[in-house]
Parts: structure tokens; C-alpha cells; sequence
């Protein structure tokens, strides 16, 4: 028999659980089978079971290994860029007293958009002839770019306009983290005549560690899968200089109908992130407490 | 206790999975055996069409009250984005039955929807009805009507392109002398694509950044493609000798991609190597293209004041070299509908004389020779005696199932060969190379 404990604890476990299978747990099942098989949008049910093939393909598929490289490239940008730039608005953020409730305001409205509208709104400041970008430069005498057009500088401006739509998180983020921080080492530190550099080395980021590593992972495991800002702003052109991961897999599975191909590699980003949450968490609880 | 549940769950969605698998298989079997072909009647009171928002399913609108009180079938056009048509009418044909008694095909589409024997043949109701068919355009029929000998469709609307240019731009006397000296050549619109590319060049080298020679479209994959198939076609290219072996990188295909390269570096905007349509679009209605190789029914757009700065200074020519890419839409009946007969009375209706010049009037692309050359249209669209011209010798994208991947691919090379990052006949070597190996 079940004790009451019990009983109550299944009532209120059960139906998150049943969401989460269905939601979650049932396509994760469903994928991992369709990688298996050589599944097609083109014909019904899952198509025939081809063993350890798709992920054969995935390493003699030039394009994939471009596209890892494009999207390495990317997050390491994006994450670097945006956790720099995200502590030190932070950080200022913390010390101001007033309009504080202003600034944070306006600077997170960003986040607020969605992806794809950014991507539009993006595509048209930044039109080389009627956009108003290059317009506000030529004012200056500086000579516009074709921001999305020129291969060599579309990888950057698509790196300019995610850190301009993900700051907010990291500021958010790392934000709490100062807010949260106890008042009294820095005290001492101000007894003991500490100067802000040295505090902020000895003090603010260890202290901040837990936050910081939170923050990148949480950002790092988003840039990865980044995929609508892509499909807006270039389609992974000029040529494949901005074809991230995610997109080649879009494509896989709805431009070419390859189901069972798609989600091989989908598995295979699934465990690289996977191998870096577990990698940061283990940084994140150090050495001493492991165990 | 805890891993019992887990392994419970877990064991309940594999054997889901599996079951929802087998499902799948059983039920294509049993939708293979068509229904029965429904006898005279038409019974039905309500038909449901699956259409794109554009003008043209806006005309087919107005004119259907008239259909309803005709008849008095009620008909309801769900108008959706293009981008969400293929989606909807997949699960849908793939069905046992379809919600659709009537939907409209792109021409992209056509070898997949009838490779996979979602659409009904036609002939027996044409042949019942005395439909005459003979009225459409045969570049038209060939496209988005018969296959392989087989009617599924009848074509809806075309949307061939074509060259639009600016008027005063190359009837401006100071080009036109400047050009003579230069080139030793009269400026006007060129019949090759060697002079049209040199002729845009020399237009943005006299102009600059205030008149460009030509503005063009490199976005991924569709408009870059669409584009360049015109200089393909143009220059007596094709993706497929008479044999079926490919030829897409051939002389002429290298040759139609170095022009288009150079066009792309020398004459048109700074950054038309990533413009999608819109942006493309926009600088020509801004008065800063002197052309544009678009859409034909973009013209009437153009000369609208109140959607371009160009209005009154514009025509339409063939794109130099004489064979532009054609495009259109076919009326279809999918194989699972309800009440074929109901949605024939209605097809052979909207494609009837009279309806199809009422579109056409409103401003709808015919796709009927008796329309394009009807009085009373030509009095409203003169320039449709150019379109038709265009139509006739356009011709369209190959009709093979795999004509979105084959776009996909084409796409990515003819952009890497214009970032270059290849040069055009290492791209062409590629596309041959992938599209060789589509399944």
C-alpha cells in the first residue's frame, strides 16, 4: 500500500511528468529512432531501420563540417562579446543611484523582441542603399558596407546584431548576481584599503563565479542552436560563410525531406551541448566540494 | 520505486512509437485504393480551396459571389503565406481524405505532387465537358496543366519574368551619345546578355551610387537562383540535355554565370549580393535601378504612384538573350477530395472565358491566349502583347520531384561563385555533382 506520502507526492508529480513525456520525452524518443532509420518527409511512417549510416554521412558531409566550424566561430564571438560588454553594463548599472530603473528599462526592451523580428527590422537599417545606417555614416563622411551582402564582413554583422539583441540576458543575469552579493567582504576590503581593481579581482569574481558560469553556459548552449536570426537576416549566405548548424539541419529536414538524416545530426548537437552543460557544471561546483 | 515509474514511462512511449510506426505503413496501404470516382451530381453545398495571399486569389474572391449565386455552392478560399502553403497541403494530400476539395499548385511542386499521385487526372471531366484546353498558352499547359500526357491542372496564373527598365534612362542623350562614343554602339535594350552586362556597367560607372545599371537579387537560395536561371536560359543553357544527362555545367552555364558575376560586381548595388526581392524591389520603385529582371506582373506595381517613385517612366521587355524563366500556378484537384465532381463544376468555371477576363480586368496574369488578346483587356493592359511574347518563349524550371533541392543546391553554389568563394565553374561542378546524387 502506498503510504499518504506518497499518494500526495504522485498527485502532484504525475501530470507535470505526463506533460514532460509528451512534450519533451516522446519526440526525444521519436528522434533518436528516426536516426536510426532512413525516414522522409516524402513517404509515410518511419522508412526502413539503416543502422549507424546517417551518422556515418555526417562526417563525409563537407557542408556539416563547414557549418561546425561557422557556428564555433559564432558562439565563441557572441559568448566572449556578449559576457564582456554584459558585466561591465552590469556592473555600472549596480553603482549608479538614480534612473537606475530607466537604463535597466530601455536596455532590456531587446530581449523583448523576437528573433525574427529583429532579423527584419535589422534587414532594413541596414539596407546599403535605403537604409538608415549607412545613411547616419555617410553624414560622418564614412563610406557605408554592404553589411549582409559582402562576405567577408556578413559573419560580423550578424554577430553585431545578436549581441545587440542578447546583452540584455547577460546584464540581467549577471546583474542579480551583483545585487545578491553580501555587503560586508567589501567593507573589509575597503578597512583593509583595497583598491577597486583588486577588490573587483579578489572579491567580485570569485564571489560571482556560480553567476558567471551560469551565464555563459545558459548563452553558449543558445548561440549554438541559433538558427531564426540565420534564416532572416542571410540564409547562411554569401556562399556558406554564415550557414551555422541548426540551418543546415533545418534544411536537411524540410528542404530536403530527410527526416532520419536531420535528426542524427540533431542527436549529434544534442550531445555536444549536452558534453558542455556537464563540463560547466563541473567547473562550476570546483574541485574541493566534488565528492 | 522511482525507477520502476521511469522504466514504466519509458516503456509505455517506445511501445507508442512503435505502434504510431507501424500505423504509418498500414495506412499508406490502404489510401493507395483510390475512391471511387463519385457519379454526376456535385451534392456537395460547400468547397474549401487552399490558396496564396496574392492578387490574384484576391480577383478569384470577386468574382466567386458569382459562382455562389450561379450555383449556390458556397466556396471558402483559405488564403495563406507561401511559406506555409507546402506544409499545410503535405499532410493533407497524404491523408485518406483531404479538407481541400480544390488547391492550387506552384509549378516548383508539380513533379512532386504528381510523382507521388496526389493529384486527379483530369482528362475524363475535360473530355466530358468539352473543356477546350487548346485556349492556354502552351509554355502555359506544358508547365502547370499536363505532365507527361496527363492533365492534372489547369493553369491558374503566370508569373513569368521578364526585364523591366527605365524609359528615360536609356533614352537619356547624354547616355546614349556617351555610350556611342565609348562602345561605338547605339544605347537601348540590348539583345545578348554580353552587351546587357556591359551596358549595365557603363550605366553605373557614368551614374554611380545615384543610378545603378541593374539591380539584382543574390539572397539564398530562391531569388539568386530564379534570377540566374534567366541568364541560364538566356544565354541557351539548360539543366538537362534531350537525354536526361545534366549540362548544367556547360560552356553556356559558365559563361551565363561569369556575366552574372560580373553584373553582380561591377554594376549592381553594393550589397545586392545579399537582397531578397523586397530590398531589390525597392531600390528599382526608389528611381536608383535602370533595371530590373522581375516578376512581369511587377509592371502595373511599378506604375502605381502610390507604390513606386518611378510610375509613368517604365516598360517591359524580354530579357536579353530572348528566354526568360517562366513561373505559374495550377488549378488542382487533389485525388482525396470529397466530391471531385462538385470541385470540377467550380474549376471549370473560374476557368471559364468569361470568368478568367473578369480576373484578368481586375488585374489577375492570364494564362489564356484568348484573354491576353481579348479588346477590352489589351485596352486596359497594352503591354500584354509583349507579355505574351515573353510567355511563349520562356520556359521553366525542369518538372522532376526534387526541384526544391535542386533550387537549394543551385542556390548556395551561384552565391558562393558570387562572394567568391569558387570560381563559377567550380560552383556549376558542384551543382552537377549534387543534384547528380538526389534521390
Amino acid at each position: 500500500m502506498l503510504s499518504e506520502k506518497r499518494k500526495s507526492f504522485l498527485i502532484f508529480f504525475l501530470p507535470s511528468m505526463i506533460v514532460l513525456a509528451a512534450t519533451v520525452l516522446y519526440p526525444l524518443i521519436y528522434a533518436l529512432f528516426m536516426s536510426f532509420t532512413d525516414s522522409s518527409l516524402k513517404r509515410r511512417g518511419l522508412g526502413d531501420f539503416i543502422g549507424l549510416d546517417n551518422y556515418i554521412r555526417i562526417f563525409h558531409d563537407t557542408h556539416f563540417i563547414g557549418s561546425v566550424w561557422t557556428t564555433t566561430v559564432f558562439t565563441v564571438l557572441v559568448v566572449t562579446l556578449e559576457f564582456v560588454f554584459g558585466f561591465i553594463v552590469a556592473l555600472m548599472l549596480n553603482r549608479i543611484r538614480f534612473g537606475k530603473k530607466i537604463f535597466f528599462t530601455i536596455i532590456i526592451i531587446p530581449m523583448l523582441i523576437t528573433p525574427v523580428a529583429v532579423g527584419l527590422i535589422w534587414r532594413l537599417l541596414l539596407h546599403p542603399d535605403l537604409g538608415i545606417v549607412n545613411y547616419m555614416l555617410s553624414l560622418f563622411g564614412v563610406e557605408g558596407h554592404a553589411w549582409l551582402g559582402d562576405s567577408s564582413l556578413a559573419m560580423f554583422t550578424v554577430v553585431m546584431i545578436d549581441i545587440w539583441h542578447q546583452v540584455p540576458f547577460m546584464i540581467l543575469l549577471l546583474l542579480a548576481g551583483l545585487v545578491s552579493m553580501p555587503s560586508e567582504p567589501y567593507e573589509a576590503a575597503k578597512i583593509d584599503g583595497a583598491g577597486r581593481l583588486q577588490t573587483f579581482w579578489t572579491i567580485t569574481v570569485p564571489l560571482m563565479k556560480e553567476t558567471i558560469i551560469v551565464a555563459i553556459l545558459f548563452r553558449a548552449i543558445t548561440a549554438i542552436k541559433t538558427y531564426d536570426l540565420i534564416f532572416v537576416l542571410t540564409k547562411g549566405g554569401p556562399g556558406t560563410t554564415t550557414e551555422v548548424i541548426s540551418y543546415h539541419i533545418y534544411k536537411q529536414a524540410y528542404t530536403f525531406l530527410d527526416t532520419g538524416y536531420a535528426s542524427a545530426m540533431s542527436y549529434l548537437l544534442l550531445l555536444v551541448i549536452l558534453l558542455l552543460s556537464i563540463a560547466f557544471i563541473r567547473v562550476s561546483r570546483g574541485k574541493p566540494q566534488a565528492q | 520505486m522511482k525507477k520502476h515509474w521511469l522504466l514504466g514511462i519509458v516503456t509505455i512511449l517506445i511501445l507508442s512509437l512503435v505502434t504510431a510506426c507501424s500505423s504509418g505503413k498500414g495506412g499508406e496501404g490502404a489510401s493507395s485504393s483510390a475512391p471511387a470516382a463519385s457519379g454526376k451530381g456535385g451534392s456537395k453545398k460547400e468547397l474549401n480551396i487552399l490558396m496564396e495571399t496574392v492578387p490574384d486569389t484576391e480577383m478569384v474572391q470577386k468574382v466567386t459571389e458569382k459562382f455562389t449565386q450561379e450555383t449556390g455552392i458556397k466556396v471558402n478560399i483559405e488564403a495563406v503565406n507561401y511559406a506555409s502553403m507546402h506544409e499545410k497541403l503535405v499532410p493533407q494530400l497524404l491523408g485518406a481524405t483531404s479538407s481541400y476539395d480544390l488547391i492550387v499548385v506552384d509549378n516548383y511542386w508539380v513533379g512532386e505532387f504528381t510523382d507521388a499521385g496526389w493529384l486527379e487526372p483530369l482528362d475524363s471531366f475535360i473530355k466530358r465537358d468539352k473543356f477546350d484546353t487548346s485556349v492556354y498558352l502552351k509554355s502555359m499547359f506544358d508547365m502547370v496543366g499536363q505532365v507527361e500526357g496527363t492533365t492534372y491542372m489547369l493553369p491558374f496564373y503566370n508569373y513569368a519574368m521578364a526585364l523591366i527598365y527605365r524609359k528615360d534612362v536609356f533614352e537619356d542623350a547624354d547616355l546614349k551619345s556617351k555610350y556611342q562614343a565609348e562602345a561605338g554602339k547605339e544605347l537601348k535594350i540590348p539583345d545578348t546578355l554580353e552587351e546587357y552586362v556591359n551596358i549595365s556597367k557603363f550605366i553605373t560607372k557614368q551614374k554611380g551610387e545615384s543610378m545603378y545599371g541593374s539591380v539584382m537579387m543574390g539572397l539564398r537560395p530562391d531569388p539568386i537562383s530564379v534570377e540566374w536561371l534567366n541568364y541560364l536560359y538566356s544565354s541557351g543553357g539548360d539543366f538537362y540535355n534531350g537525354d536526361n544527362t545534366l549540362r548544367i555545367n556547360d560552356d553556356k552555364a559558365v559563361k551565363a554565370l561569369e556575366l552574372y558575376v560580373d553584373n553582380m560586381k561591377n554594376a549592381a548595388p553594393k550589397g545586392a549580393a545579399g537582397f531578397g526581392f523586397d530590398e531589390a524591389f525597392n531600390v528599382f520603385a526608389q528611381g536608383n535601378a535602370a533595371s530590373f529582371i522581375t516578376y512581369n506582373w511587377m509592371l502595373p506595381k511599378l506604375q502605381n504612384a502610390a507604390e513606386s517613385k518611378v510610375a509613368g517612366k517604365v516598360d517591359i521587355a524580354s530579357v536579353p538573350g530572348g528566354t526568360s524563366l517562366n513561373g505559374g500556378w495550377g488549378w488542382a484537384i487533389p485525388k482525396n477530395a470529397e466530391d471531385k465532381e462538385a470541385s470540377w463544376q467550380y474549376l471549370k468555371w473560374i476557368e471559364s472565358f468569361d470568368a478568367a477576363k473578369e480576373r484578368a480586368l481586375l488585374g489577375g496574369s492570364p494564362t489564356r491566349k484568348d484573354v491576353l488578346a481579348d479588346s477590352d483587356v489589351l485596352g486596359q493592359f497594352p503591354h500584354y502583347v509583349k507579355v505574351q511574347k515573353i510567355l511563349e518563349a520562356s520556359k521553366m524550371i525542369p518538372i522532376i520531384p526534387q526541384a526544391p533541392q535542386l533550387i537549394e543546391i543551385l542556390g548556395r553554389e551561384l552565391s558562393e561563385a558570387v562572394s567568391g568563394g569558387k570560381s563559377p565553374k567550380d560552383a556549376l561542378d558542384t551543382v552537377a555533382k549534387d543534384v547528380g546524387q538526389l534521390k
